[in-house]
Parts: C-alpha cells; sequence; structure tokens
C-alpha cells in the first residue's frame, strides 16, 4: 500500500478546463471520496490518476514515483469500473487471472491466487461462470476481486455501486468498507452520492466545476462546510439556504427577511456577518436544527407548509420561508397540514451562515 | 342508437386486420418476383438444350436431366476442366482478399473509433469517398498501375484492386461495432497490466468477432462476384475467375442456356450458402454499428 | 430551489495555448500505425488513378494505349462530349436509372421490412429467401434475367402470351423503348433486398417504449407509423437512399451483360458508355474526359453521402 499526491493537478480539453488544480495527499491505508455532481471532474482526476488519460500539467506521486508520463499498467493501482468492465468473453476464473497473466506470473500462483481471491469475496462457486450469467452484485464481487488479486499500491473506485439497486447498494456498500479496513487498502473512490461518501470514507474531496472544493473527514464536512456548494451537496435531505439581509437596530444585528420578520443573531453569529461583503447574507440550517411551533414564540419566524412526507419514524416537511423552501424534520406525533402557517425556531449554535455574493461559509474572524 | 357501440369497438380491429393483409399480399407478391426468377433458373438447368427451346416453354421439365452440371463438373472433358478452374481461381482471389480486408480493416477501424489524431475526420472521409468512384474510372491508370507493378495476368492485381474498394464499408462497418465496445474494457484490461495494443489484442478483438464475420462475408462476396476488373486485368484463360470465364465462354456458346443456367446457379451456390449461415452476423453489425444513431 | 454556486461555476475556460498540429500529430504518432496499411493501399490505388485520369483527359491518344505518343489538345475532349446527341441521350438514360431504380427499390424494401417485421411462422424462411437476389453475382443475375427475356423463348413473354397480355412473344431487351425499364426491373430485382436488410435493422432500433406509449396515447397502427417508426428511420433511411444512388449512377454490369448499351444506345448509362468509349473504340482521352465529369457529379453526391456516413460517427473526449 502507498500514499497518493496530487500535486496542482489541470487536465484540460481544448480551452476547458476538466479539473484545475487539484491537491491532495491520500495517506497511506485511507480511504478517500472524490464526490460531486456529474460533470465535476471526479472522474477525470480518478482517470488521471489511473493513467487513462494524459495529465496536462501538474503531478501525481503514487509511494514514493512520480508516475506523470507512466502507462497505466506500469502505476500499480487496479481499478473497479461503474460498469464492472469484466471481459465479457471470458469466464469470472479467467477474468481474475487476467491481470496475473498480463504480469506473467507462473500457473500455479496465478491460480492459487484466484481461487484465494475468490474465497475472501465468496465467488468461488462462480469461477467457471461468464459475466452475463451473474447478477448485478456478483459481477460486482468479480470486479473487486480483479483488483483485489494484484495486491496493487493503490484501489482506484469509479461509482462501483450505482449500477445496483438500493438494497443491494447498502449491503456492497458496507462489504467495501470491511474490505478496507481488512486490507488496509489505500483507495480512492469516485462517487456522485454524497451518502455513500460519508458513511464509507475516511476523507472526502468535494469537487465541483473541476476545482476542488473541500477536502476532509465527512464530520467536519458535514459540521463545516466551506461553501454553499458543499452546504448543499453533502446530507440527505440537503441543508436548507434562506438568502436575507443583515440589519441592525439598537446594537442587535438580525437578518431580515423581504416578507418583514427579523431573526436577531447571537453574538457570534453577529460577528461572522460583520465579515460579509455586503448585506447579503444566506442563512443555512440543517433539517434536524430547525425547531417547528405551532404559534409563535420567542424569535421564531412564520413560514407556511408546503409538503409534509411521513416515513415512519420521522416526518419530513417542506415549508416556504422567505421565498425559498426549507426543509425540517418532525417525530411522527407532531401533525401538520399543507397550507398551514408554522413558525420556525433557529438553533443560533448550529446555524450556517454564507456571504450572499461570494457564497463563501462566514467565519467569526 | 344501439349500434353505436357496435361502430366504435370492431373498427380499430379491423383496420389492424386491412394492414396485416396488405403485409402479407405484398410479402407474397415480393416472393414471386424473388423466387421465381431463381426457380427458372434451376428448372431450365435440369432440361436438356432441346427442351429449353420451345415455345411455349416446357413449365415443369418433362425429362429432367444432370447432364449440364455434369459436364460443367466433370474434370475428364474440356468444360469441366475449363470451369472448375475458373472455380478454383474465384475462391483464391476471394479467400486471400477476405484475409487481407479483415487484417487491414481491423486496425484501421479501430483507430477511426478509438483515436483522435489530426486528420483523423479527413481520413475517414476519405476512406469513405472511395465507395463513391466507379470501377470503369480507374480502370486504364489502374491497369497501367498493373503492368508497373508487374501485376498484369496475376491474381495478385485482383486482390490489391479488390481490397480497396472492400475496405471502405468494411472499416464503416467495424467502426460502428468497435464505437459500441465500452472504453472501459479496455481501460481495466490496461490497468489489469496490458499495454495498448495488448487491450486491443485481448480484449476488444475476440468481442468484435461478429463485426468481422459481417466484414469477411461482405469481402469475400464483394470479390466472388466481381467481374469489371477481373474482365480488364486478365487475359489468359487459364487465371479467369467465374464471372469473367462464364461470360466468354457462353459468348461462344449462345445458345446453351441449360449450360448457362447450371454455371450461374453453381456460381451462386457458395455465396448464398455462406451468406445465409451467416447472415445473423451481417444484420447484427448493421444493427449494433452502422444503423444506430 | 436552485443554488448558484459562485466561484465554481461550470467550467471555466482555459487561458493556455493548445499544442499546434505537428505537436499532436507527433504525440499520437502511435494512432497512424494502426491506419496506415489502409492509408497505402487507398493512396496507391485512389490518388494515383484520379491523378492520371485528369492529365490524360486533356491529351488524345493513339488506339492501342501507346500512352507515349498522346498528343495535348487542351479542353478538345470536352467540347467533343458535350456537342454530341449520345452524350444527351446517355445522360438521360443515367439520370430515369439511378432514380427510378434507387426509389423504388427503397420503397420495395422498406415494405418488406415493414411486412417482415412483426414475427409469424416462416418469417425466418421468407426473409433469407428475399435477400438472395443481392447475394448473387450481378453476372448471373443479368444471364438469368436475359434469359427470362428471351425474345423467342423467353418465359415472361410466354406467360404474357397465355395469359392473354399479348399476342405474340414480346420483345423486351430489343425494344428501344422497352429495354431500360426491362433493365431497371433486374436492377431493382438485385438491389431491393439490401433497402429490407438496412430498415430492417433500423426498425430493431425503434424503441418499443415509445410504440407503446403512442399506442397508449391512442394513435392508430398509422399514427404509430407516420409519428414514431418513420423519424425514428430517417437517418438509416437517408444512408440507404445514398448508397443504392450512388451503386445505381455507378452500374455497369447489368446493362453491359444484357444488352451492352443497345439497342442503338437506348440502355447505356454513363458507365457503360465510358467503358465502350475506352476498351470498344479505344478513344482513351475521350473516356478520362468524361471520367471527369463524371467526378464533378460524383463529388456533390459524395458531399451528402459522406455527411449521412459520417453522422454517427461520435468522438469523445479520451481514449
Amino acid at each position: 500500500m502507498a500514499q497518493v499526491v496530487l500535486k496542482d493537478l489541470v487536465k484540460t480539453y481544448g480551452s476547458v478546463y476538466a479539473a484545475k488544480d487539484v491537491s491532495l495527499t491520500v495517506n497511506d491505508g485511507e480511504f478517500v471520496a472524490l464526490v460531486g455532481p456529474s460533470g465535476c471532474g471526479k472522474t477525470t482526476t480518478l482517470n488521471l490518476v489511473a493513467g487513462l488519460i494524459p495529465i496536462t500539467s501538474g503531478d501525481i506521486i503514487i509511494g514514493d514515483r512520480v508516475v506523470n508520463d507512466l502507462d497505466p499498467k506500469d502505476r500499480d493501482i487496479a481499478m473497479v469500473f461503474q460498469n464492472y468492465a469484466l471481459y465479457p468473453q471470458k469466464t469470472v476464473f479467467q477474468n481474475l487471472a487476467f491481470p496475473l497473466q498480463m504480469r506473467k506470473l507462473p500457473k500455479d500462483e496465478i491460480d492459487r491466487k484466484v481461487r484465494e481471491a475468490a474465497k475472501v469475496l465468496d465467488i468461488t462457486h462462480l469461477l467457471e461462470r461468464k459475466p452475463r450469467e451473474l447478477s448485478g452484485g456478483q459481477q460486482q464481487r468479480v470486479a473487486l476481486g480483479r483488483a483485489l488479486v494484484r495486491d496493487p499500491a493503490v484501489f482506484l473506485m469509479d461509482e462501483p455501486l450505482s449500477n445496483l439497486d438500493a438494497k443491494l447498494r447498502v449491503q456492497m456498500r458496507s462489504e467495501i468498507k470491511r474490505f478496507h479496513q481488512d486490507l488496509n487498502a489505500t483507495i480512492i473512490y469516485v462517487t456522485h452520492d454524497q451518502l455513500e461518501a460519508v458513511t464509507m470514507a475516511d476523507k472526502m474531496a468535494v469537487m465541483n466545476g473541476g476545482l476542488l472544493q473541500q477536502y476532509d473527514t465527512p464530520a467536519q464536512v458535514f459540521a463545516n462546510p466551506v461553501n454553499m456548494f458543499v452546504a448543499s451537496f453533502v446530507g440527505s435531505p440537503a441543508m436548507s439556504l434562506v438568502p436575507l439581509e443583515v440589519s441592525s437596530t439598537n446594537g442587535i444585528t438580525s437578518l431580515t427577511s423581504a416578507e418583514g420578520w427579523h431573526l436577531p443573531l447571537s453574538a457570534e453569529n453577529a460577528r461572522k456577518v460583520a465579515n460579509a461583503r455586503s448585506k447579503k447574507v444566506v442563512l443555512g440550517a440543517r433539517h434536524s436544527t430547525i425547531r417547528l411551533h405551532k404559534e409563535k414564540l420567542g424569535d421564531a419566524v412564520p413560514a407556511k407548509v408546503y409538503t409534509v412526507e411521513p416515513t415512519g419514524d420521522i416526518t419530513f416537511v417542506q415549508a416556504f420561508l422567505s421565498g425559498a423552501i426549507v426543509n425540517i424534520s418532525l417525530p411522527p406525533s407532531v401533525i401538520v397540514e399543507p397550507d398551514e402557517m408554522v413558525w420556525l425556531e433557529f438553533d443560533q449554535d448550529r446555524i450556517h451562515l454564507f456571504d450572499g455574493e461570494t457564497e463563501m461559509a462566514l467565519r467569526a474572524e | 342508437m344501439s349500434s353505436t357501440g357496435d361502430i366504435t369497438t370492431p373498427r380499430p380491429r379491423k383496420q389492424i386486420d386491412g394492414w396485416r393483409w396488405t403485409g402479407r399480399i405484398f410479402l407474397v407478391i415480393m416472393l414471386l418476383y424473388t423466387a421465381l426468377p431463381m426457380a427458372w433458373m434451376i428448372l431450365t438447368s435440369i432440361k436438356s438444350g432441346f427442351a429449353a427451346m420451345q415455345f411455349p416453354p416446357q413449365w415443369w421439365p418433362t425429362e429432367p436431366t444432370m447432364a449440364s452440371y455434369q459436364k460443367l463438373l466433370d474434370p475428364q472433358n474440356s468444360v469441366g476442366q475449363d470451369f472448375l478452374r475458373f472455380f478454383w481461381n474465384s475462391l483464391f482471389v476471394s479467400f486471400v482478399t477476405t484475409i487481407l480486408a479483415v487484417v487491414v480493416a481491423v486496425p484501421a477501424a479501430y483507430a477511426f473509433s478509438r483515436f483522435n489524431f489530426p486528420g483523423r475526420k479527413f481520413l475517414f472521409f476519405s476512406v469513405l469517398l472511395r465507395n463513391m468512384f466507379p470501377a470503369v474510372i480507374f480502370l486504364v491508370p489502374l491497369f497501367i498501375l498493373m503492368r508497373w507493378l508487374g501485376l498484369v495476368n496475376t491474381h495478385g492485381s485482383l486482390i490489391l484492386t479488390y481490397l480497396t474498394f472492400g475496405l471502405p464499408l468494411a472499416i464503416w462497418l467495424l467502426k460502428g461495432f468497435y464505437d459500441n465496445i465500452p472504453i472501459q474494457l479496455e481501460q481495466a484490461a490496461r490497468i489489469d497490466g496490458a499495454t495498448r495494443f495488448q487491450a486491443f489484442l485481448l480484449i476488444v478483438t475476440p468481442l468484435s468477432v461478429p463485426g468481422i464475420i459481417a466484414t469477411a462475408i461482405y469481402s469475400f462476396i464483394g470479390a466472388w462476384n466481381e467481374y469489371i476488373y477481373a474482365a480488364t486485368f486478365l487475359t489468359k484463360n487459364e487465371q479467369l475467375t467465374l464471372p469473367v470465364g462464364i461470360q466468354r465462354f457462353f459468348s461462344e456458346n449462345t445458345t446453351d442456356f441449360p449450360g448457362l443456367m447450371a454455371a450461374s446457379f453453381i456460381m451462386s451456390v457458395p455465396v448464398v450458402v455462406l451468406f445465409l449461415l451467416l447472415q445473423k452476423y451481417f444484420v447484427r453489425a448493421l444493427t449494433e454499428g452502422a444503423v444506430k444513431h | 430551489m436552485t443554488i448558484a454556486t459562485g466561484h465554481a461555476a461550470a467550467l471555466q475556460r482555459a487561458d493556455i495555448k493548445r499544442p499546434n498540429v505537428f505537436q499532436q500529430m507527433w504525440a499520437s504518432r502511435a494512432d497512424y500505425l494502426y491506419v496506415l496499411p489502409a492509408i497505402v493501399v487507398m493512396l496507391v490505388v485512389i490518388a494515383y488513378p484520379i491523378y492520371y485520369t485528369v492529365e490524360l483527359s486533356f491529351f488524345k491518344t493513339p488506339p492501342g494505349l501507346q500512352l507515349r505518343d498522346k498528343v495535348f489538345v487542351g479542353t478538345e475532349n470536352y467540347s467533343t462530349i458535350l456537342s454530341s446527341d449520345v452524350f444527351w441521350k446517355v445522360t438521360v438514360n443515367t439520370f430515369i436509372w439511378t432514380i427510378a431504380s434507387t426509389l423504388i427499390a427503397f420503397v420495395l424494401g422498406f415494405g418488406a421490412a415493414l411486412a417482415l417485421h412483426r414475427d409469424f411462422v416462416g418469417r425466418a424462411i421468407l426473409r433469407a429467401i428475399l435477400i438472395i437476389p443481392w447475394v448473387i453475382s450481378a453476372v448471373a443475375a443479368s444471364y438469368i434475367w436475359k434469359w427470362i427475356y428471351h425474345s423467342d423463348f423467353g418465359v415472361l413473354g410466354a406467360v404474357m402470351v397465355q395469359l392473354g397480355l399479348a399476342d405474340r412473344q414480346p420483345n423486351f431487351i430489343d425494344n428501344v423503348h422497352t429495354v431500360l425499364p426491362s433493365l431497371i426491373v433486374v436492377n431493382i430485382w438485385r438491389e431491393f433486398p439490401f433497402a429490407m436488410i438496412m430498415l430492417m435493422a433500423g426498425l430493431q432500433t425503434v424503441p418499443d417504449q415509445l410504440l407503446r406509449a403512442a399506442k397508449v396515447d391512442g394513435a392508430s397502427a398509422w399514427q404509430r407509423f407516420w409519428h414514431v417508426t418513420f423519424p425514428h428511420l430517417r437517418g438509416v433511411s437517408t444512408v440507404t437512399i445514398l448508397l443504392l444512388a450512388v451503386a445505381n449512377f455507378n452500374s455497369f454490369i447489368i446493362p453491359w451483360i444484357t444488352t451492352g448499351g443497345g439497342p442503338s444506345n437506348a440502355s447505356h448509362i454513363w458507365i457503360t458508355h465510358i467503358y465502350e468509349l475506352a476498351f470498344g473504340r479505344q478513344r482513351w482521352g475521350v473516356a478520362a474526359a468524361y471520367s471527369v465529369l463524371l467526378f464533378a457529379i460524383l463529388m456533390v453526391l459524395g458531399y451528402f453521402y459522406v455527411k449521412a456516413l459520417s453522422g454517427n460517427d461520435k468522438q469523445e473526449h479520451g481514449a
């Protein structure tokens, strides 16, 4: 296993940046998820690490080697593809054996290693089958096996779970996590599903528009998103974002809505909004930090219920607040109706404030 | 009125039946158009020369005879010797053309499908354009070229020429096929330790076998049926291919229609059998490649 | 609710300079190896003949292809052609031949493909029989039909006499009025299966879901065809019609073997005429000039041809 360092990685197509100045370090044995919406550059970045496309500039270091100009086969990596990319004309055994054959291992050693890997992944009984005779989950295992059999320095995974149905995805998620723990493998994992990243990865790298937005532990990214994009991308349901204006009366700083209400800010939050470039500030809050009241109470602000979605143990409510939609979660015992007027109370210690112009998170210093 | 319900329900049904019947009648007419001339070829070929020249014709041969076939396929007499040699020549030329066409078209189609090198579009267009030009335009210059290469009166001249007119469509068909093989397979292979060429040879090529078969059929049939170059480049009797050989032979024996029909039949058998056996690959290559948008 | 993404907006324009074309060519030098064999063959057998034909069209040559003795005559060959009556007659023939063959073969092939699309007992056999004429050689087809059209013993005429459609054996291919339509029938016989195969392949790509959706929306069989199937086949149809048109424009074997262009040029089309001028009358220069005119027409057709054929040429980044 080895660490992977990306230094100012750039990839352009013609005059368009697919990845711009991406720098990050994946430590030995770390599971890093690259997340972002489609077209954000995460797959491009992975392909650059794999050597499947040439880099425009920057450096890729795997272990202690700069691999910029090395062929994929010489980078000591393994990759699992979204559509598994199992060789359709080969049996499962031949699929697993292929990387070893390419390295010209003796036949008996290939046989031993393939069976070992098959045993670990519980696919021994499938070895003589062709990929098209396997279910999606089985194909997924074979794809993992083909990566595992070689003992590579780094595992690269490109949306390996997105072709599976929901139930299987949850199951494979824990298996891949297990796989990482057992092997202490270095894994770079691309996904558009932030939930996969949050649940599996040691660190997540959120990308958008070819730029790395934030690289940190899932807990940190969740708790302290650096900008509105990260805030809205990580977490489900998404963080609610309400554009408001800063006003100040009698030394008290508040957020003011065009609808006429004011939300007084705590001293620390007041220091944050003081750093905003203009009066425009966006209030962010996660569903679980908002309390819903049926009548006006304290600093609660008025909203109108839009939809109510009971899921059993939690009821999700969407409500209009100052023209924006806010997600709130409630215990099922609270009953609200669409179009009902309600009052929302924000937890001053857990709200997020963003600069309305730069969209960056506001800090107190 | 009670009849309103009756009018609305059966009507669509009647329409569907109408279309279906139109289709059936159309197919029967097309079947007659297609099959009757071929049937007449076979029926004539098993008549004697005398029986063929009757009016009104014998719709069904009263005394069927295999004499024409025996004459053509008998290595003992001179007609049979010539005919079998033509047959062998056609087989040889078509076979070698097919092998070479596959060897040349496969890498070219792959490159056009996968790589993005400067001039790719231009080269692809020029390859396609080749099919635009009729053989006649190339006859004289190619004849001179072949004379210069010392290939006149050799099968090499035909093979080289057939290669060029078979290639464009072969490349086009195969390229469509390669376009549909997921690039991830090659990427996986390269990560698994294969070079780009190994990935092409070990992973992609086996997958493109149906496309290659389609290409091969196309080249083989094209070469087997070609007439005009063979008529121009070959003058020695022992080198002629079937279409030219039959034409020369029967322009001297203008009234032997049973013989001519038997020869046409024998000439058609190999390509028809080949095509019918492998047609699913051909249709598949079209469906998966060329026709898909 | 949509969220603007601020400084991390979509993909940005790069300010870097692209490598020039020679650097790119050098960088992808290995790629050329794959196409090299095809290109070499093409160059030898295409580029040289084209150059040669254009050059020869400005010369007068003695018979026997003794090219050392050729004489430069400027555009005389061209004016000879354009002022001859035969040229215009042959041109009209060529257009009738090309357009009629192409359209009828396409319509028959389309009809057969549609009728064969629905599954029924014997479909595979029927399809196989319908394809055979396309596979057998044009030489064989010419002989078969020459025999069917035979002026004394032809079966077609005999059938017509028996059915009372004619009072004596009609003369199909020795008659200036009927020879061209008769040959077109032969040509269509050989070509409609190609249109059929192409359109059958095309029909398989029409998504079932769309047809079912249209059915649910209450569309009749005809409406489903017109609004779903037909638009879906536009691409295939264009390619098929162009391929047929090019092949027909370049036809040689059927008219040449069956009638040799006669009687009195009634079945000559451009290609057979050029062939006769060159190899029959040894007027190489005039034949070359004819060929150059042919190029000009083909180039126009070729523009659409290349456009249609490369329409599905998708190239992604990467690889």
